[in-house]
């Protein structure tokens, strides 16, 4: 008997386009199209670009399908189905290269699409995901046939979601970080001029799309954008116009390279306090941890720092989600991964003490980090305890409780009192502040939520791993 | 003229630094709208060439509108 299928639920995040909206129904992503936006679709679907761009993964597979969505009769013209994206991401949990890799591939689609005779309706960080270390434009809602003397219409939401968090981490070293998490529709110019004053207006880039655009954009500001756009059309605004913009903005997001600074890198290996005995013990540990998984389809490593333990799992798992707090460190696995070609590992920038929180309307059209984590099998929390514990004073039994919303299997390594590292962190905090910071009382905690399938104590004396199962 | 389904305000300012992004040939485009603005300003209306803009603000000032088109 084929079970009854559950309704189609709307995307929160997908509604500032009336004319297509995406929903979620038993794993599948569907996206409903208005009778315009399903005109468009006919055009494109029947275009050597979207073959090309569907041949080469650059745009999520989709296929039109004949499945009933929630709405009104007559709001769905024709329904597409996506191939799902293993883990969702969010502009504010990019490092560097994945924003400059991001903006590119959004720039190259829409030279492409322009060459094919379409362009985009937006231009937002948000029309892209990732399918391990490979950007994927998602939004293929976006595409409409385009007009002849119309501008691209996502110009200015581009340099806000991309181009100028990619200019102020390349100009300023400033991590764009922060920002872009608290304004879902990015940096405005006005706040980008502030930034980029003096001989930084000198910076690629800077002068035009920063400074001009704020002083154009306020003293146009009482004329409509349709009026506007007549006006360009009449002055002889043209398709070859649009086509030199974006190559223009394409040559400047290249020159937008940011190095991540070294120390952090050769940092982390040298601060490692276990020796390799304790790593080979661990690296078994989580070994027979995973095998004894019932699911492993996606994986948090909570605290990744260099990732080897994401490659480690990614061998045995389906999908690992590299989480760091260090933008640098994230940074740089990308490129290893990049290199590499991984498509099994999605590194991302978060602090685990602050992760994202729910964001735009209603604080649901951008999903919070625990919302997502809550759908992982295994989160591995190695040499992460101590940190939360001791370096932000999270008491024990908040992080067993934050443990259990990352998944069904969890993977701790506690990282005693004595050990080199959680002195080096204990020596910041007033002496007996943690009277609670034992492993047995962890373990205790832990078998409050979890069965404690293992434990192991690993040859260096100070460093005990935990593998426990949730009881549901 | 075809109606703008655009969901997205492109902001009106940077659909004119857009041409001018485009480089030289941007730039004589972003000029002439600008003279043709300035010009039109001198240039009284028949109401037969006043095309209704589309999303036209109602906050809109008199001086503004009448500048939208040459």
């Amino acid at each position: 008997m084929t079970p009854e299928p559950t309704r189609p639920h709307a995307e929160p995040g997908s509604f500032r386009d009336p004319q297509t909206r995406v929903f979620h129904a038993d794993g599948e992503v569907l996206r409903g199209l208005g009778a315009q936006a399903a005109q468009d679709w006919k055009a494109l679907r029947t275009s050597d670009f979207f073959a090309r761009a569907q041949a080469d993964g650059t745009l999520t597979k989709t296929d039109e399908v004949d499945r009933e969505l929630p709405g009104e009769p007559g709001t769905w013209s024709a329904t597409l189905r996506h191939e799902p994206i293993p883990f969702v991401s969010h502009p504010y949990e990019w490092s560097h290269a994945m924003r400059q890799d991001a903006a590119r591939l959004h720039l190259r689609l829409l030279q492409d699409a322009l060459a094919a005779g379409f362009t985009m309706k937006d231009g937002s960080a948000y029309n892209l995901q990732w399918r391990g270390a490979a950007p994927e434009f998602i939004d293929v809602g976006s595409f409409e046939p385009a007009k002849p003397g119309e501008p691209w219409a996502g110009y200015r939401q581009f340099c806000q979601t991309l181009l100028y968090p990619l200019m102020l981490q390349a100009h300023l070293d400033f991590d764009p970080h922060p920002l872009l998490r608290a304004q879902i529709d990015g940096v405005e110019p006005a706040q980008m001029r502030r930034l980029l004053g003096g001989t930084k207006r000198l910076a690629a880039g800077v002068l035009k799309h920063v400074h001009l655009h704020d002083s154009i954009q306020s003293r146009n500001a009482d004329r409509s954008t349709g009026a506007v756009r007549e006006q360009l059309r009449d002055a002889g605004f043209n398709a070859e116009l649009v086509a030199a913009a974006v190559r223009a903005i394409a040559k400047l997001v290249d020159k937008l390279d940011w190095a991540p600074p070294a120390t952090h890198w050769g940092g982390y290996r040298e601060t490692c306090s276990y020796s390799a005995d304790d790593r080979a013990a661990k690296q078994r540990f989580v070994d027979a941890a995973l095998d004894a998984a019932e699911a492993k389809d996606l994986v948090l490593d909570l605290g990744a720092n260099d990732g080897i333990f994401s490659r480690q799992a990614a061998a045995k798992a389906g999908y690992v989600v590299a989480v760091e707090a260090d933008p640098a460190v994230v940074d740089t696995l990308y490129r290893q991964l990049r290199t590499e070609g991984a498509k099994r590992i999605l590194p991302i920038v978060m602090d685990l003490a602050d992760p994202s929180p729910g964001g735009g309307w209603a604080s649901t059209e951008r999903a919070g980090f625990a919302a997502r984590a809550a759908k992982a099998d295994v989160a591995l929390a190695l040499a992460v305890v101590h940190h939360l514990a001791i370096g932000r004073n999270v008491p024990l039994p908040r992080i067993v409780d934050w443990l259990a919303g990352c998944g069904r299997t969890v993977v701790v390594e506690f990282v005693h009192a004595d050990d080199p590292m959680a002195r080096k962190l204990l020596a910041n905090k007033p002496d007996g502040l943690f009277p609670d910071y034992h492993v047995d009382t962890f373990v205790r905690l832990l078998g409050e939520r979890f069965d404690i399938a293992r434990r192991e104590t690993l040859p260096g004396g100070s460093r005990t791993l935990i593998a426990g199962v949730r009881r549901d | 003229m075809e109606p703008h389904l655009a969901y997205l305000d492109a902001g009106s300012g940077s659909l004119i630094v857009q041409a001018i992004v485009a480089g030289t040939a941007g730039v004589v485009v972003a000029a002439k709208m600008y003279w043709r603005r300035i010009t039109g300003m001198f240039r009284r209306k028949t109401p037969a060439e006043q095309t209704p803009a589309e999303h036209t603000p109602a906050e809109q000032t008199p001086a503004a509108a009448t500048a939208d088109k040459d």
